[in-house]
């Protein structure tokens, strides 16, 4: 890590350590959320962005992770061998354990049948769960009790804030100097060419389970700090969703990058936190991110970002198109979002509700009443559209021709 | 102030706006519901009946001299967006968390109230769970702190039973099919445990997997050899139609007794399929007369449809809800929560269905129940279909209720 690097993490972490002084509660509640779907994601990708494996059953590993947090909550009660502060160790065991299990059995194939096996186990986790309810509590779930330890009494917001950003700042140290260790290379060249690996005297299954039980013991750690900040875990942990989510983060966030997914990973819980109460769509605005992250910048935010810094200075006037790209995307969004939001109004059955015969009320957006069928109501959201989408082809042709002259 | 939280007072702002200069402290209720996501039709139902009540107790005077606050959050179908949300709705200054939609989020909901009443004395919340019918609520998880306003599975099961006999078509041959987790399981024990007191004999019985199943043939078949007459079911959605659409295909004579086959969207699905069989729910607009059927053209005027499914119910838990808050006087003092609590336990309300009010050693609610058969003649009709439901036998409040279960040990404030 270069010093610049070195300096900017630790600001990062810096700001994070002084968080809840300066936001409100329920976004140091976010805050600690969007820590705990960094770790996961970043434990994710260690599997998925370094040794090439894409998971599609992480929820497995992570939810795990959390049965084991409360079970260990409920038995210790906050003393003995496990103080809350040590809790997320019951979740990196069962998670290490699952981990050597199931990293074994699905490190034997790779590519699509790799994700397959991963996808199944989990699945089969997922099916399995609602039926045992002395071990994953039935429907209402388990819930357990943060016991004071080590003078806190971790009932406060901001004390498990502290207590997960201490774990996620560890982990995700650890997996860090990981990646510097010759175990770390390796994973890399599991990722190139598993089969000059192998020709060197590797052995690349037992490589692979390594790596695999890794990703599943800090998976289990996320789990167990989600257990610990909502006291609390139910066999919906294991849904797929959760699996996806991890996925969809990390390659919006950039899996090719250490801190790409960890910072997609707590770019989209934020964005869920904050949109979810504003609008009825946000998992559409969620879905049309994703599919824009993967057409227009495919290595991922991050991923791009450190490219675009990377070649800032063999570029000309980086800055000026680059400013007018912004512009156009500001535009579009805008316009994307007003017609979103207009026709959801329209559609929805509050709407339905007030429409009578030949009467169709107005609906308010931006603190302006839009009528249904007058003509400002569609134009103004495709007129600003339209034009972000020109801006934007504008600025390409004219770099496309500076870029063949120069 | 964040954004979020200033778009939150924003609204909260708006609502105390409209009752004019605030002077007591108003109180703040907050929905924290499925409002986004595949789950969110029956998250969306709970919204309509709680603006539709509070709209009404708001309209009568509101509480403390105040309106009340109404602020919605949305749960994102799971129990991990619950209790972030809860955490944030109370640290915007709810004092009543409202949710239905799913026992999962439920089971949250009611352990995060418990602890936070606990390391909160004097500060307390409340959970008015409108909907979540998983016997644990009031049972292992129950708490002074957390009320159901809907039925469950025993009262659901032993009224369904008890209809059908009095009517004499309940016969003497059953079979249980249910799905195989915590709410199935529940149905199941309730339909073996009542057998003997009802009268009739469950010759076999089934747990399955959950909305897995795509062909309920072999299922069927296995009822059909058993030979019986009644087929009780706590199977909804896909699983409960998918089934009934087996059955007819098989030409299965057994009627079943269902609990959610009045889910919006069933009897258009299921259309002929689903005649004569039978569902016992708190409210038919048939029920009871001029004041059923007045309450269901007023509820259609102000959100446009007749109330159906988990509205009813929703409807009338806050009626009586707003009938205890008729009994708490604050003279515009500090709101507590923990006398309104107490006025819940001792407050009866005379619902369009009949006397409505709160049994205090489990918090369940007791209220009417009507047992109802798909048919032909209902005036109301389901889903745009000729079908709808027709009540054939209605139960007081004492008599739809189940025993209080030995698990709950409620420790009582004070």
């Amino acid at each position: 890590m270069t010093l610049k690097r070195s300096l900017l993490v630790l600001a990062v972490v810096a700001v994070l350590a002084v968080l809840p002084y300066l936001v409100s509660e329920s976004m140091t509640n976010a805050a600690i959320q969007m820590l705990i779907a960094a770790l996961f994601a970043s434990a994710f990708s260690l599997l998925c962005g370094q040794a090439g494996m894409l998971s599609f059953g992480h929820a497995a590993y992570f939810g795990l992770g959390s049965f084991a947090a409360v079970h260990a909550m409920n038995a210790f009660n906050g003393e003995g061998l496990l103080p809350t502060p040590l809790i997320p160790l019951a979740g990196a065991g069962i998670g290490l354990l699952a981990g050597i299990g199931a990293g074994w059995f699905s490190t034997k194939r790779a590519g699509v049948y790799f994700a397959m096996i991963t996808l199944a186990l989990a699945e089969l986790l997922h099916a399995l769960a609602p039926h045992l309810k002395d071990t994953f509590g039935g429907e209402a779930g388990i819930s357990s009790f943060r016991m004071a330890a080590w003078g806190f009494d971790f009932g406060s917001t901001i004390q498990v804030y502290y207590l997960v950003l201490a774990w996620v700042v560890g982990s995700i140290l650890l997996l860090y100097l990981l990646t510097l260790t010759p175990f770390g290379r390796l994973t890399l060249g599991l990722r190139e060419n598993t089969h000059r690996l192998r020709f060197l005297g590797y052995n690349t299954h037992a490589l692979g389970t390594a790596v695999f039980t890794i990703s599943a013991m800090f998976a289990g750690i996320a789990g167990s700090l989600q257990a610990v900040n909502i006291e609390a875990a139910n066999y919906v942990v294991f849904d797929a969703g959760i699996s996806t989510t991890v996925v969809l983060n990390s390659f919006i966030g950039g899996v090719g990058t250490f801190f790409g997914p960890a910072i997609g990973a707590a770019v989209m819980t934020f964005f869920g936190h904050v949109t979810s109460d504003m609008t009825r769509t946000w998992l559409l605005y969620q879905g049309l991110i994703f599919v824009l992250v993967m057409m227009f910048l495919p290595r991922g935010i991050v991923g791009e970002a450190a490219e675009w810094l990377k070649n800032r200075k063999s570029r000309h006037l980086a800055i000026g198109p680059l400013f007018f790209r912004l512009a156009g995307l500001v535009l579009i969004a805008f316009g994307a979002i007003a017609a979103i939001e207009l026709a959801q109004r329209f559609f929805s059955s509050d709407y339905k509700a007030t429409v009578s015969l030949g009467n169709w009320p107005p609906v308010t957006f931006l603190g302006r009443e839009w009528l249904p069928f007058a003509a400002t109501t569609w134009i103004v959201p495709l007129a600003l559209l339209g034009a972000g989408v020109a801006l934007t082809l504008i600025v390409n042709r004219h770099t496309a021709k500076a870029a063949g002259e120069a | 102030m964040t954004f979020n939280a200033f778009l939150r007072a924003g609204v909260a702002c708006a609502t105390i706006a409209l009752a004019g200069a605030a002077a007591a402290e108003p109180l703040k209720i907050a929905l924290v519901e499925t409002l986004s996501g595949p789950q969110a039709s029956t998250g969306l139902l709970y919204r309509t009946a709680v603006q539709y009540q509070i709209g009404k107790i708001n309209a009568a005077g509101g509480f403390n001299g105040e309106k009340i606050a109404l602020v919605e959050y949305d749960n994102q179908g799971g129990p991990v967006g619950a209790a972030d949300r809860v955490k944030a709705a109370i640290a915007d200054g709810a004092q009543i968390i409202l949710q239905g939609s799913s026992s999962a989020v439920a089971g949250q909901i009611t352990e995060d109230v418990r602890k936070f009443n606990l390391r909160n004395k004097g500060k307390e919340v409340l959970y008015l769970n409108l909907g979540a019918e998983a016997l644990e609520l009031t049972g292992a998880k129950c708490h002074f702190y957390h009320f159901r306003f809907s039925p469950n599975a025993a009262i659901r099961f032993k009224t369904v039973a008890l209809g059908m006999k009095g009517k004499g078509i309940l016969g003497t041959r059953a079979y249980a099919i249910d799905q195989n987790y915590s709410w199935g399981v529940d149905v199941e024990n309730t339909v073996v445990a009542n057998a003997k007191e009802i009268g009739y004999e469950v010759v076999d019985k089934t747990l399955h997997e959950v909305n897995k199943i795509q062909d309920f043939s072999p299922y069927v078949a296995k009822i059909q050899a058993a030979n019986v007459d009644t087929v009780f079911t706590g199977n909804w959605s896909n699983d409960l139609l998918l089934l009934m659409k087996a059955a007819s295909g098989a030409g299965l004579k057994a009627r079943f007794a269902t609990a959610f086959l009045d889910q919006p969207g069933n009897i258009g699905n299921a259309g002929a399929i689903a005649e004569g069989h039978v569902v016992s729910t708190p409210f038919n607009p048939e029920a009871n007369g001029d004041a059923t059927r007045v309450f269901a053209e007023d509820y259609k005027a102000v959100t446009g449809h007749y109330p159906a499914y988990v509205e009813p119910a929703a409807v009338f838990g806050l009626m009586l809800f707003g009938e205890a808050l008729k009994d708490v006087k604050l003279d515009g003092g500090k709101i507590d929560t923990t006398k309104i609590a107490l006025s819940i336990e001792k407050a009866t309300v005379k619902t369009p269905m009949g006397d409505y009010s709160m049994r205090s050693d489990d918090h369940q609610a007791q209220f009417p129940m009507v047992v109802q058969t798909v048919s032909k003649e209902a005036k109301v009709k389901a889903d745009g279909t000729e079908f709808g439901f027709l009540p054939i036998k209605s139960f007081t409040g004492a008599e739809s209720i189940d025993p209080v279960q030995s698990t709950c040990s409620m420790q009582r404030p004070g």
